[in-house]
């Protein structure tokens, strides 16, 4: 329940059902029957946090343990802070109204690199020291897991705890020494320093990083019996992997307002500019069973009437046709409806289209991602032109009209000509609707086209890479303008829509940063820096001021190209993919060279030594 | 084929479900309870509700109604809310379940139970405020300016004033009936807000929608 002294402020701000809690699945305990509180905050909105997987995982498998009460806590918007501060209300957590630091720990997703302002502020607003060293009794444990915990260092300053890799085990691990520490009354140091010595958990504070002249890193030293290298978990049986089977179901509407069922971990695929593709190796999936009996239960107990099969290629599930006969074999007779989202061009069957369609239908995406086949080569998106036609012209077949496609500019070994293909790309998806004879008739076609600017992030082949400087990035964007003009491609058949290139150098500093950045991060806190992932609050010049007064080169981390032997910030740090597979898959690119995908042909990445997964599969 | 009305209350966190919301956490508490009721056709198809008065974000209520179809002319009736409580937030609670006896556009006026307090409990106390608002309604004419179809428009609220009964309290309270329904609808924030531009301090208002009448003065059912 809310804190009473909100209920005046909140027909003051909008949409108030964001902080009110009281939804239906929320857990509801008492604080005296339980050993350890946890507050599981997301950095930024409530519609946000709550259409993410992992904190409704997360929060199911601690709430099962009798003596953990997890609850959720999100970043207030705007004008919902400005109430709390002017109003003297810590920020709180949904389910008990009680403020964070009445809690054991406060966890932390990190998303994306954006978010991180947002981590100290609702650090601040829930008044607990920021800083690592200033917080100092055997509470208030500030842990942090998900994908940007993989380069974490710029903030390692106000982060006690990183998790590595997959949390089920690791997180619980974690709390339950943390009880038998304060069963023990051992001291914030003597947990931390147990706790490093668990797999998968990075403690900071362990570790001294030294720097050399030139300004990169010279070496990372362990201190008090700390691991040198930390390896990220992994959870190899996903079938008997805890998962929910219910969900709070918010009373407001959210982004992804339906049952997510994960079919399967990983992706086989390489991309050489995805680092999920590299994270979270090897591929792991469910069995049809499995997934048809947790879909199942997740949807009676929250009443959703929609489930999306997630996973980062739908498609490339090995038994995807099986499952959906399976699923709808309950789902259509119950009114719910399936949905596939990130489907490749090539994994878009007619056996699959009748499967989802038949309940819904929505648009069609797809990330081609480079213009050419060169590129599309080097990036190893191994997406063809004439499947991407051809699955166009299926689609069109079946009704369809409208197509978005995504692109990224910016990436390594990018030319101009490889640029201009991007709007041909699009226009020939146009010519394959009008040369397709069992097309919707009298429509027109659609065809978006999307395009972001590349981050190279750590973990993959690109992690060397410099970004493309701003001026550059602009100049591609008005490449496409001026490309589209000179073919005649109506705007009005084809939008072309790009990303703001401000946000992509920011995210590009932090992604590959070094602790240096903690000052950085801590200044602009100061200054009162939030929501930097939101147009209403981003500026980059308000950062580039911040690193300045810091005395800081942003572009030392943006767009300066690495040595193969350069020593990485996060080179300590294992998630199974070897840095020697990584090189030789960015020297490919350099060869626009395409690797097989890991069902072809194993390209020895490193992370067989799990023991299972897609590695261990018949060729 | 039976056209059914249940009735519930709403409250606390429920209190700020909008009107479009509720509606979304009405369909999916009918799909999970799995009864069986008349659904819409086409591409999305769902449960098929209605409801007789939109209850305005911020307001508690003892007497909402929701109307549906239920496809079984057997169904029973009394087991519904019981089945709906299990597949809905706690702040909703329905409490009674009939054949509608009345079509929605027989509701004509709303009773309000209201508590007027300062937002800032400094600026005013509560005796001074009460002397206040007991001024406030002597006045011969209370004129705002009411969003209409056709622009802004300003109404005399006191003719609007259908009933009115102080109860006691250390803070202003009271109960309001104003009209209600499609034709012509009263907020009583309304009223508060005038009330509160009156004599310039910021009020907050807890409001409690306590019932819903024909022109009969029945009540809705
Ligand atoms: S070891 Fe081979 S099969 Fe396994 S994830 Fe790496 S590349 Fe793929």
């Amino acid at each position: 329940m809310y804190p009473e002294k909100i209920e005046k402020l909140l027909l003051k701000v909008q949409k108030p059902g964001r902080y009110v809690g009281g939804e239906m699945g929320a857990v509801i305990k008492d604080k005296q029957d339980v050993d350890v509180r946890f507050a599981f905050c997301f950095p930024d909105t409530y519609e946000i946090g709550m259409s993410h997987l992992g904190i409704k995982i997360l929060y199911s498998l601690f709430n099962e343990k009798p003596y953990i009460w997890c609850e959720r806590v999100f970043a207030p918007w705007l004008d919902m802070e400005e109430q709390m501060r002017a109003h003297d209300i810590p920020l709180y957590a949904l389910e008990s109204g009680d403020p964070i630091s009445d809690f054991d720990f406060i966890g932390f997703t990190l998303q994306y690199e954006l978010s991180y302002s947002n981590i100290l502020n609702m650090l601040s607003l829930g008044n607990i020291p920021v800083l690592s060293k200033d917080r100092h009794d055997l509470n208030h444990i500030v842990v942090a897991g998900g994908p940007c915990a993989c380069n974490p260092e710029p903030i390692t300053d106000f982060i006690d705890i990183f998790f590595l890799g997959d949390g089920e085990e690791v997180d619980l691990e974690v709390i339950e020494l943390y009880r038998q520490c304060k069963k023990d009354g051992k001291s914030r140091e003597e947990f931390l320093q147990l706790a490093s010595q668990i797999k998968g958990v990075y403690v900071p504070s362990l570790y001294d990083v030294s720097y050399n002249d030139d300004g990169t890193v010279a070496a990372v030293t362990p201190k008090n019996g700390a691991p040198a290298v930390i390896e990220k978990r992994v959870m190899m049986n996903m079938d008997e992997s805890y998962y929910p089977d219910n969900f709070v179901v918010p009373n407001i509407e959210i982004v992804h307002d339906r049952a997510v069922e994960e079919i399967f971990r990983g992706c086989i695929r390489g991309c050489r500019f995805c680092q999920a593709g590299f994270l979270y190796r090897p591929v792991r999936e469910k069995s049809v069973e499995c997934i048809s009996k947790q879909c199942h239960a997740l949807c009676q107990n929250t009443g959703y009437d929609e489930v999306s099969l997630s996973s980062l290629s739908s498609s490339d599930y090995t038994q995807v046709v099986p499952m959906l006969r399976e699923l709808n074999s309950w789902a259509k007779p119950e009114n719910v409806s399936l949905s596939l989202p990130s489907l490749r061009v090539d994994g878009f069957s007619d056996d699959i289209l009748n499967e989802i369609k038949t309940v819904r239908k929505s648009g069609l995406t797809f990330a081609p991602e480079a213009g050419s086949q060169r590129l599309r080569n080097a990036i190893n998106k191994n997406v063809f032109e004439d499947e991407l036609m051809n699955t166009c012209r299926v689609a069109f077949e079946g009704g369809y009209t409208t197509v978005k496609l995504y692109f990224m500019i910016g990436l390594p070994t990018e030319t101009m000509d490889d640029v201009a293909d991007i709007p041909l790309l699009g226009k020939k998806v146009l010519d394959t609707f009008y040369s397709t004879p069992n097309r919707p008739k009298g429509k027109s076609p659609r065809v978006t086209v999307s395009a972001s600017s590349f981050v190279p992030k750590p973990f993959t082949p690109f992690q060397w890479e410099p970004q493309d400087t701003m001026d550059v990035l602009r100049e591609k964007q008005q490449h496409i303008k001026k490309t589209m003009a000179e073919n005649h491609i109506s705007p009005s058949k084809m939008s072309y829509n790009y990303h703001d290139s401000d946000t992509s150098y920011l995210e590009a500093v932090f992604a590959r940063g070094d602790r240096r950045l903690n000052k950085v991060m801590y200044e602009a806190y100061k200054r009162g820096m939030h929501f930097d992932g939101w147009s209403d609050c981003f500026s980059l010049q308000a950062w580039f001021d911040v690193f300045e007064a810091c005395g800081i080169d942003p572009s030392f981390y943006a767009n300066r190209r690495r040595s193969f032997d350069e020593v990485l910030p996060w080179d300590h740090l294992d998630y199974g993919v070897s840095k020697a597979f990584l090189r030789r898959e960015c020297e490919r690119a350099y060869r626009s060279e395409a690797s097989p995908n890991c069902r072809e042909k194993c390209m020895g990445c490193g992370a067989m030594k799990y023991g299972g997964g897609v590695c261990y599969e018949k060729r | 084929m039976k056209n059914v009305r249940v009735f519930y209350r709403k409250f606390g966190p429920c209190k700020y479900i909008s009107h479009l919301d509720t509606n979304r956490v009405m369909i999916r508490a009918i799909g999970k309870s799995r009864l069986n009721i008349w659904r819409t056709e086409g591409f999305n198809q769902h449960a098929y509700i209605t409801f007789a008065l939109p209850l305005s974000l911020g307001f508690a209520s003892e007497c909402e109604s929701m109307d549906f179809r239920v496809l079984d002319d057997d169904e029973d009736l009394s087991a519904i809310p019981a089945r709906l409580n299990e597949c809905l937030p706690e702040g909703i609670r329905v409490f009674r379940c009939a054949e509608a006896v009345y079509k929605p556009a027989a509701i004509d006026s709303a009773k309000y139970a209201v508590t007027l307090e300062p937002m800032n409990e400094s600026e005013i106390s509560n005796i001074e405020l009460s002397e206040k608002w007991e001024a406030f309604l002597q006045l011969p004419e209370i004129n705002v300016e009411k969003k209409t179809k056709k622009g802004m428009k300003t109404v005399d609220l006191k003719p609007y004033i259908l009933a009115y009964e102080a109860r006691q309290g250390e803070k202003v309270c009271f109960d309001l009936t104003l009209p209600a329904g499609s034709t012509l609808n009263i907020n009583p924030n309304l009223l508060i807000q005038a009330f509160s531009d009156s004599i310039g301090t910021e009020l907050y208002a807890d409001i409690t929608r306590v019932g819903i009448y024909t022109k009969e003065g029945e009540d809705f059912a």
